[in-house]
């Protein structure tokens, strides 16, 4: 009887203070028993306290956590009914075409999560859609991050765990796709053993130790399972953990506005305004993707059929986010190297090198700038795109030539829907990811020239403040007025 | 507020009212999705019921956070986050001492080093376990000389058959299905086909090339003739990366990324007339490794 107990000590606390309040509900009391125990001068004083600052573009990093919350509880759910086995069994369910065909257990089973499980379809298709919103989530994040210079001193460590946490992204990713065993992911998992092969003195020896022997063998689903929903989330979670702490530690940037500057940080506290807002997003973002998932199919495994080894079809396109690498293998140039017996295989370039490059160069960013800029301050102000013009135009020359990448994973679509011959898309494709990248660079280095000319809005929320004067009239307050009125507004928000 | 200059706030009657109609919206989209699930229209009302809960709640949350106007410009300063000197120098001395106090027994650091290679070592054993080492399975196939071509039905191909320009999946008879020994058969006019690809074992216009794309591996499904003039054009072609191979030729490729030519088997007819194949192919099927070009 905790409650009989509480109350008695209520009455016989001669502590002033707690008889003085009057009886408190539930969640006060629970709040107390947790702070009595834990002390709550670190939770008022710096949790709740906490200033972040308000500005759209700071709402990615956390539409792609988000995400992953949705990814974990769709992928738990989902893993109660997956098998992940390559056991040949004849399927028997719902779904009538496929009826008496041979197919894997782990085909069989996401089969039964689509038509056999009620609402496994949903469950799925929004687990999918998750993964590809949360990549583009963490796209646009990483775009914001580097447009706005935010990655520099003292961020670079948070930039470099950014860069390590797409990387794993696009790994859970991959790895998802591929355990239903259809015949889209089997063709990108033989395109994958393929690349494996193709990598110099280890090659055939790491294709043996991942696929357990020869293609296609029959371990592969089986051991991808546990990386997909062990290792990799872990790893997320694990970095995750590292990347907030991060940002709670050096405090959120800022763009530049009144008051602001590179000593203090202006915006929400984390109570109640910042917090609200965040659960809100949170609740918006599962909204949308479970929308997406009762409304538009995504990987209809039923269609492409369970993988067979002697069949691939046209128009085999992957998920989003591999897109790159897919016009990397297309438009790559018929070239290798040999050297006597050696050879340097035309996949070392395009599935290699290319995404090898994409990666370090994403890696070193912040030290690439520094070497240019000589800048080796601490900045907490983002700047404005155009008013560093040379990393703008290095992010959009980077940017089209991993677009132009992106548009050759298509590359058979062009053609038919224009067409127009295969080979003389992918010409122009070539010429295209050599050409566009510096045209990139020089027209949006004259573009943020032209821009910073003009003068800019100087401030970046709430345009006008109405001040009532001591006769009893309005104005719009003067840019002094405001200053003053924010900083007495802000008294006792800091830590 | 106790600002110089008072500031105006009138409540946000129109955001108070946007939370209530959510809030209200997301109650009624859960008990939709209910009654989706219960009359197995899973399709629909349950994952937009769903939805419409989701975002019914977050919509509000917001609203309501605009309704109470928490917009704010809370100033919090930020505490330096560069050590100071001092800090630093006493940081490294600690470090130093303990550093210096460890690396005083010189046999005991030298031998965790070594048995930290050693558990390096001892683990190579179960990582190897993983798969076996390879022995040029990859080199061979189930094809040998006398093997029977046959489709995906199992039936053998007569060398009588007059399907011309049509693109045939064979497997060896009792290997059906097995990724390393699929081919493409077809038969093209004779006198089109280059000394090369007759050398390389055709027989009466018939050319059996492997499947497996030299590029990534994928199976070379697509054949296509193209009727326009000048000329006819036949081509193989990989549907995963557009690589274009030759079948007149040798399955030289001509366009795309891949290098290699598709391995031809070479071809005889045995006493019934039906398609065998003269022997194995003679190199590596599919994608290679650094040292099999």
């Amino acid at each position: 009887m905790t409650d009989g107990a509480e109350s008695a000590e209520v009455e016989t606390s001669p502590d002033a203070a707690t008889a003085r309040r009057p009886r408190r509900g539930l969640v006060e009391r629970y709040i107390d028993s947790v702070t009595d125990r834990l002390g709550a001068d670190s939770l008022t004083g710096k949790v709740l306290r906490k200033v972040f600052p308000n500005h759209f573009s700071f709402l990615w990093g956390e539409v792609a956590l988000y995400c992953f919350v949705v990814l974990l509880i769709t992928g738990t759910y989902l893993t109660f009914f997956f098998e992940g086995s390559q056991q040949r069994l004849v399927y028997h369910g719902s779904y009538r075409p496929l009826e008496g065909a041979e197919v894997s257990a782990a085909y069989e089973s996401v089969m039964r999560i689509s038509y056999d499980v009620k609402g496994g379809l949903l469950i799925r298709q929004m687990h999918h859609w998750a993964a590809l919103v949360f990549i583009g989530a963490i796209a646009l994040h990483m775009a914001r991050i580097f447009f706005t210079g935010a990655f520099r001193r003292p961020r670079e460590i948070n930039w470099v765990v950014g860069v390590l946490l797409l990387i794993l992204a696009l790994a859970a990713g991959f790895t998802g796709y591929s355990l239903p065993d259809d015949l889209l992911s089997g063709s990108g998992l033989r395109i994958t053993q393929a690349i494996i092969l193709a990598i110099p003195f280890v090659g055939e020896r790491l294709t043996y130790l991942i696929f357990g022997g020869e293609w296609p063998g029959t371990d592969i689903i089986g051991r991808l399972y546990p990386v997909h929903i062990l290792l990799i989330p872990a790893a997320i979670v694990a970095l995750l953990g590292v990347h907030l702490a991060l940002v709670w530690r050096q405090k959120h940037t800022q763009f530049r506005g009144p008051g602001r500057t590179e000593r203090n940080v202006i915006g929400l506290r984390v109570w109640p305004g910042f917090a609200i807002k965040s659960i809100g997003l949170m609740f918006l973002v599962a909204g949308v993707i479970t929308a997406m998932g009762a409304l538009f199919h995504v990987n209809a495994i039923w269609l492409y059929g369970p993988y067979d080894v002697g069949a691939a079809t046209s128009y085999s396109q992957p998920d989003w986010y591999i897109g790159f690498l897919e016009g990397s293998l297309r438009l790559m140039p018929p070239w290798e190297i040999r050297i006597g017996d050696f050879m340097i295989n035309n996949l070392v370039f395009s599935a290699v090198l290319v995404p090898g490059v994409i990666f370090s160069g994403l890696i070193v960013v912040p030290w690439i700038e520094r070497h240019f800029t000589k800048d080796d301050r601490e900045h907490h102000l983002l700047d404005r795109p155009r008013d560093a013009p040379h990393r703008t135009a290095a992010g959009v020359a980077s940017t089209a030539f991993v677009a132009v990448l992106f548009v050759g994973g298509a590359q058979d679509i062009i053609a038919t829907t224009l067409r127009v011959s295969i080979g003389h898309v992918t010409t122009v494709l070539q010429i295209t990811a050599v050409v566009l990248p510096p045209i990139a660079y020089f027209a949006t280095y004259r573009i943020c020239r032209a821009l910073q000319t003009r003068p800019g809005p100087d401030r970046t929320e709430r345009a006008g403040v109405i001040v009532r004067d001591a006769g009893g009239g309005y104005h719009e307050a003067t840019e002094r007025e405001e200053e003053e009125a924010e900083t007495a507004a802000s008294v006792g928000a800091g830590e | 507020m106790t600002a110089p200059g008072e500031t105006v706030r009138r409540p946000n009657v129109r955001a108070y009212r946007a939370a209530v109609v959510s809030f209200v919206i997301a109650t009624a989209g859960g008990i939709a999705a209910a009654i989706g699930y219960a009359t197995d229209n899973t399709g629909d009302l349950l994952g937009l019921g769903l939805a419409a809960a989701l975002f019914g709640i977050g919509f509000g949350l917001v609203c309501w956070a605009k309704y109470l106007d928490f917009d704010e410009h809370a100033v919090q300063e930020r505490e330096p986050l560069v050590t100071t000197p001092a800090a630093r120098e006493e940081l490294h001395e600690e470090l130093q001492t303990t550093g210096a106090a460890l690396g005083r027994r010189k046999l005991l650091v030298g031998l965790l080093g070594v048995s930290f290679v050693s558990l390096v070592v001892g683990f190579v054993g179960p990582i190897g376990s993983l798969g076996p080492k390879p022995r040029g399975e990859r080199a061979r196939t189930p094809w040998r000389a006398g093997s029977r071509l046959v489709s995906l039905d199992g039936t053998p191909i007569e060398l009588a058959a007059t399907t011309f320009d049509q693109l045939v999946t064979v497997f060896p008879e009792g290997h059906l299905g097995v990724d390393d020994s699929q081919v493409v058969l077809l038969r093209m006019p004779p006198e089109l086909l280059t000394q090369r690809t007759i050398d390389g074992g055709s027989l009466q216009g018939w050319v059996a090339y492997s499947k497996i794309c030299t590029h990534a591996g994928c199976s070379v499904g697509l054949f296509g003739v193209d009727n326009r003039p000048p000329d006819t054009l036949r081509q193989l072609v990989c549907p995963c990366h557009q690589s274009v191979f030759d079948p007149l030729d040798g399955a030289e490729p001509h366009g795309g990324p891949a290098t290699r030519s598709l391995p031809q088997l070479p071809l005889d007819v045995d006493g019934q007339g039906y398609l065998i194949a003269k022997g194995p192919f003679d190199r590596v099927v599919g994608p290679v490794a650094w040292n099999e070009a």
